[in-house]
């Protein structure tokens, strides 16, 4: 099959070539305009994302190669291609189909199991489909592909338990709060991690926020983004019995929260639960508040081993992924043959009618005289006959199409019968 | 062994197979989603479920009246309403992870009341009165919630300590969070003590008018204990309402409670005492229905 990739990603160029080589949302359909002028008959998708560029091409003929493409990036970007033609790999048939497959699932991403990457190819086959670069062969390929994507999602822990630290404490509060529309969220101190944890708890529903910070401004412009409430650093523990979840990421090198004022806390809010996050290190919250009744306390530690443990399990589904994926490469691969096959048999049956044109031509004059309903019979029973002699050979290439001996199966028929692809000669 | 059953018990055994079935299903969907489809599982238990209804059925239409004149049958019935009400709660409140605690336990106490219990305990007081409903009724729906309230505080307990130790498996992924098993705790109890207080109640009116336990009714050792299982709950209740009591001490006492239920709904058969059921071929222990013997329909109201 004539399907290319050429492209390069995280791994095999560093972000210097890759920023070089990539192409910006609206410089994508001029790139592929101008492929499809240079490339009249092509299909073309271009798949450019942060952390890689990559190129899928076809056509008919033989008219594209790894140099051609090369010659594209070099032309498009106006870099010689010594820049980074060593940074770049370069796919093949059924290679290339597999890299796709392999890319919309994820598998090929730095972060294992992301799902971005699955909107990002479908931006990309969009975005050709509407510059008008695509053709049966691509559309196949990328809506395949993006079904196999789904499959690999839904049918394999690929994509399961959050691997980032901020989601996992979400993923903690989840398990100790029915809803967080009526949950208060503490926040000391105002760092990244901080407001990332809050943003994601905000997401889910979580309305009212109070900050505390030793920088008072700091905690204000926090608590105006969010619509929460800044607080005086030093007033921490007149508030804490009202918190249900306490995020805490000071510089402090002391305890800032102490088991005293969360037994307090505890006891004031009649039992009701509350989680506390210590994302700082040295901690700010005194570990031995762990013992509290309903109170639970994670640490930096604990959760970066609940998002390593994530990542694990990710890993060991990857030989299911892969199963799944070379299922369906090779249901495509089957596909494309199958769109080989309709052609081989109407190249076969022009052939034989040909054939059958030429004898009764040549059968006519020596007939004489003939009524003309008598020649429509002789004319008729000649075309039956091809007809029938080539239901079966048309039948049995539809099968092998199906199951994969589609190609062989063309060869040898055109051997058999003699019919020549003036392109494929050419080829060889 | 196989022998000893009687017909229409193989049809109740129909539904402890499916039950069963149903327990591994759900406890393997847990660990193993992929091999034990929870849509397979949902079949087994609502097959099961019918099935044990059809036997509840009919047993009712052979006897005329609740299926309760035996304590296999009464056993029976208990276990229909636990199986019903998780049905319910899991379909209302979209609970995957109640049925694999409540399945095992359900099909446990199904092969006991099927092996163990004798079938030779009927019941001898007039079953088709109006209070007979009245106090049955309420007390089993009791019971059931408060089972399955039970459950809710195993289920709590486990993913308490799993927050508390850190250790998140597949378990974890699959159960509801804490203040929900604290509200669905606490849904259960309200519901079951209301009934339970209802079912008492009618329970001393009945014995009070008809004299059916005797003159001194409330030595009764179900009476006794059904009133201790009534003042657990009250307590419950109350400090709960009242008290800083929330989650992992509800749910201990949700357990002692669940422990007295049990007590009060076997308890007093394997004491050997009768609470309205006569051992239809015993002869041993006439001495403990002695003092019954006197009154058992003296007035007729």
């Amino acid at each position: 099959m004539n399907l290319h990739t050429l492209g390069l990603n995280h791994d095999s160029a560093p972000v210097e070539v890759r920023e070089k080589i990539a192409f910006s949302p609206s410089s994508v359909p001029i790139a592929l305009s101008s492929f499809a002028q240079s490339f009249p008959s092509s299909e073309i998708v271009i798949l450019s994302t942060c952390n890689r560029v990559e190129i899928y091409a076809t056509s008919p003929d033989d008219s594209l190669d790894k140099e051609t493409l090369l010659d594209f990036f070099s032309a498009f970007h106006g870099l010689p291609k010594e820049e980074f033609a060593n940074h770049m790999y370069h796919h093949q048939g059924i290679n290339a189909v597999r890299h796709l497959f392999f890319v919309a699932s994820s598998l090929n991403s730095g972060v294992l199991g992301e799902t971005q990457i699955i909107s990002q190819v479908k931006e990309a086959y969009m975005t050709a489909t509407t510059a008008e670069t695509t053709g049966s062969i691509l559309n196949q390929l990328f809506q395949r592909s993006l079904n196999v994507a789904k499959d690999v999602h839904t049918k394999t822990a690929i994509g399961k338990g959050n691997i980032s630290v901020s989601t996992v404490a979400v993923d903690l509060a989840i398990k100790i709060f029915k809803d967080f529309s009526e949950k208060t969220l503490f926040i000391i101190g105002a760092g990244e991690m901080c407001e990332l944890v809050l943003k994601h708890l905000v997401e889910r529903g979580a309305k009212t926020a109070i900050v505390a910070n030793r920088n008072y401004d700091k905690a204000k412009s926090l608590a105006e983004e969010y619509d929460g409430k800044a607080i005086n650093y030093e007033k921490l523990d007149e508030y804490l019995p009202q918190a249900d979840i306490i995020i805490s990421s000071t510089a402090s090198p002391r305890h800032v929260i102490h088991t005293e004022h969360v037994k307090n806390a505890i006891k004031a809010r009649r039992g009701n639960p509350m989680l506390l996050i210590d994302i700082a290190f040295p901690r700010d919250i005194d570990p031995e508040i762990a013992k509290i009744d309903n109170v639970y306390l994670y640490d930096i530690n604990d959760l970066n081993k609940v998002a390593n443990g994530n990542a694990e399990e990710r890993k060991k589904d990857i030989s299911k992924c892969v199963t799944i994926i070379d299922k369906e490469v090779a249901k495509y691969m089957a596909w494309t043959e199958e769109l080989k096959i309709g052609p081989a048999i109407s190249q076969l049956r022009n052939h034989f009618h040909e054939i059958g044109e030429q004898e009764l031509e040549r059968l006519r004059p020596k007939l004489g005289e003939l009524a003309h309903e008598e020649w429509e019979h002789i004319v008729y029973s000649m075309q039956r006959t091809l007809n029938k002699i080539l239901h079966k050979p048309a039948k049995v290439g539809k099968e092998k199409a199906k199951n994969g001996g589609g190609f062989q199966y063309v060869e040898t028929i055109k051997h058999l019968f003699g019919i020549h692809h003036k392109k494929d000669d050419s080829k060889k | 062994m196989a022998s000893m059953f009687s017909p229409i018990q193989y049809v109740f055994i129909a539904a402890i197979v499916l039950y069963l079935l149903d327990s591994i299903w759900e406890v393997g969907s847990i660990f193993n989603p992929n091999r034990f489809s929870k849509r397979l599982a949902d079949y087994f238990i609502l097959t099961g479920l019918a099935i044990h209804c059809a036997f509840l059925i009919t047993l009712s239409s052979q006897s005329g009246t609740l299926p309760i004149s035996t304590l296999f049958e009464s056993s029976t019935f208990y276990l229909s309403l636990i199986v019903l009400l998780s049905v319910i709660l899991k379909f209302l409140y979209r609970l995957q992870s109640l049925t694999p605690f409540v399945m095992p336990i359900v099909t446990g106490f199904s092969i006991a009341a099927v092996t163990l219990v004798k079938n030779d305990l009927a019941l001898t007081a007039d079953l088709k009165t109006f209070w007979l409903f009245a106090h049955i009724i309420p007390i089993f729906l009791g019971y059931a919630s408060f089972t399955v309230s039970f459950i809710f505080s195993i289920m709590y307990l486990t993913m308490e300590r799993q927050l508390k130790k850190k250790s998140f498996g597949p378990l974890f992924e699959s159960l509801p969070s804490l203040e929900n098993l604290d509200a669905l705790m606490w849904k259960t109890i309200t519901m079951g003590f209301p009934l339970l207080t209802i079912g008492l109640i009618s329970g001393t009116v009945w014995a009070k008018t008809t004299n059916i336990l005797g003159l001194d009714w409330y030595l009764d050792p179900k009476v006794l204990l059904g009133s201790l299982t009534w003042l657990i709950y009250a307590a419950i209740l109350h400090l709960r309402l009242g008290a800083s009591f929330h989650g992992t001490r509800v749910a201990v006492v949700t357990i002692a409670g669940f422990v007295i239920v049990i007590l009060t709904f076997i308890g007093p058969f394997l004491m050997g005492h009768k609470h309205g059921y006569e051992k239809s071929s015993a002869t041993l222990e006439q001495e403990i229905i002695i003092p019954d013997e006197a009154g058992m329909i003296k007035v007729e109201s």
